[in-house]
């Protein structure tokens, strides 16, 4: 089955790079003749080296590919380039990674809902590594406090400001629960947002149209736009930074929880499994029988959110 | 483009088709059952906390705890507890009257030594009279929660320290609980969460 789905992905792609790659390559030789003009101008008019740098720096991100149609050699290439440009614009020394997945890693999460006290720390965890825009108060991960019985996020309360846990009622955390079988993925027109084999659903931000459509496909309010561009103070930026994770996002694009790509990929925890104090997160390969994660789906009281939809969320809530 | 548009779309049903059924993640995982060397994650590399080997078994091997007398700030203990005489002017800085024991339901509290060892002041002891180094104080929790040292030993009470990967670090009971005061503070949360439809 997966052998064919592989498959099916590969078709996909071949077909795209087939039509695109060569439409977009004469554009692309367009754009570095027209860079080169516009760039002696900009010298004439204001003398700027570092001008003419990042304009055709900017050029060059405009005309790339699709990442998934992109060579290593590619992708390294656009991470250099953004990473300038980070230098040039924002002047901030971003490290950024195009890691690709391990092999045999299906990543996993559960949450322990008769543990999570309501602290959130795992929310503000997320804002920061994730660099989420503070203005629009972007958040991957939610906490509801909810009356014992409920189990639909939607009715339960997130605003609480009163001291917690508070006696007869729990908490339940929500974020991006990483389909096997997104809707999201399947609403996108542009193919922007995929699957990546080791289980992680990505967006590449310079592939997103912003149609939104995915976030009306989510049945778990997995997604957020950006109505505006996002702000984070230049102290507060995280510099360790993935293509396809927390870089800096843009006016009119979608964003997601990734499980924190730029950490998991090296081997840590996402923010909020780490940042949680009581241990109510628990992340892990589900491909590996020995990981927490696998004891958890065997040894505990386990269920999905929504699971008669047929979305396969790779993501459980479990109690003691 | 239109051509291009047209095959994708042919190729969405079979994609969809992934839902429950054969071919279900429940299944995928079910079926692998070669444990993931999670080593070969180079990037995974060793904590600056000081890690202990833990005298359990985790999945048929070991893993580490993170060592807990040197957060113990007045540790050893037999500096004080031993034969030499104290002064009575230091009484009041030499004992633990900063400590509240709140371990136990309603009456039934705790009193120091059912922990901590009459005999060496430096080790904890169970029931049996057996030392018990505070290093390893799961061992003695566990006599008690043995639920929790269960769901602790698995992975699904507690949680591993930075990493998913590389070698097992977690944290001890210590790390966590106050064992004077083991259950949870309330506190303020650190912000608020918009409803999910805004």
């Amino acid at each position: 089955m997966d052998s064919r789905k592989n498959n099916e992905d590969q078709i996909e792609t071949e077909d795209m790079s087939d039509n695109k790659s060569s439409r977009r390559q004469f554009l692309k030789k367009m754009s570095i003749a027209a860079a080169a003009g516009s760039a002696s101008l900009v010298v004439g008019g204001c003398g700027g080296s570092s001008q003419t740098e990042e304009m055709g720096l900017k050029w060059e991100e405009y005309f790339k590919k699709h990442y998934r149609l992109m060579t290593p050699e590619e992708k390294d290439a656009t991470v250099e380039r953004l990473e300038r440009l980070a230098k040039l614009q924002r002047g901030i020394d971003v490290q950024m990674s195009n890691q690709e997945p391990h092999e045999n890693v299906l990543y996993g999460y559960a949450f322990n809902i008769s543990r999570c006290k309501g602290y959130m720390d795992c929310v503000e965890a997320c804002v920061k590594e994730n660099n989420l825009d503070r203005r629009a108060k972007t958040q991957y991960v939610r906490i509801f406090e909810m009356d014992p019985g409920q189990l639909d996020p939607t009715a339960g309360d997130g605003q609480f400001h009163h001291e917690v846990p508070v006696e007869n009622k729990f908490y339940m955390g929500v974020q991006c629960f990483h389909c096997e079988n997104a809707p999201c993925v399947k609403a996108c027109p542009t193919k922007a947002t995929w699957r990546e084999p080791d289980g992680i659903v990505v967006v590449d931000y310079d592939w997103c149209i912003g149609c939104r459509y995915c976030l009306a496909a989510c049945p778990y309010w997995g997604r957020r736009f950006n109505w505006g561009d996002p702000e984070v103070p230049k102290d507060e930026i995280n510099l360790n930074q993935h293509y396809l994770g927390n870089r800096m996002r843009m006016k009119g694009v979608m964003e997601k929880c990734t499980f924190c790509v730029q950490r998991t990929r090296k081997g840590k925890l996402p923010a909020c499994a780490d940042a949680c104090p009581t241990g109510s997160r628990v992340f892990g390969n589900l491909l590996d029988p020995d990981s927490e994660i696998r004891f958890v789906l065997k040894n505990k009281k386990v269920f999905r959110f929504k699971e008669n939809l047929g979305t396969e969320p790779k993501f459980w809530y479990f109690m003691d | 483009m239109a051509l291009t548009a047209a095959v994708v779309l042919a190729n969405q049903p079979a994609v969809a088709s992934g839902a429950p059924g054969s071919s279900s993640v429940t299944d995928r995982i079910n079926h692998a059952t070669e444990p993931y060397d999670s080593m070969q994650i180079t990037t995974a590399y060793e904590l600056s906390a000081k890690t202990v080997q833990s005298k359990e078994e985790y999945q048929g091997g070991t893993f580490k705890v993170l060592a807990r007398k040197d957060q113990i700030s007045r540790f050893r203990c037999s500096v004080c507890h031993n034969d030499k005489p104290v002064l009575v002017q230091n009484g009041a800085l030499f004992t633990h009257g900063d400590i509240k024991v709140n371990h136990g339901l309603g009456e039934n509290q705790l009193t120091c030594n059912e922990c901590h060892s009459v005999g060496n002041r430096d080790f904890l002891v169970d029931k049996e009279g057996q030392k018990i180094d505070f290093d390893h104080s799961y061992q003695l929790c566990g006599k008690c929660h043995f639920r929790q040292k269960r769901d602790w030993l698995g992975g699904a009470h507690g949680k591993r320290e930075t990493y998913w990967a590389g070698e097992r670090v977690v944290r001890n009971c210590t790390s966590c609980h106050n064992p004077h005061s083991p259950a949870f503070a309330t506190k303020m949360p650190a912000t608020y969460s918009l409803p999910l439809d805004e």
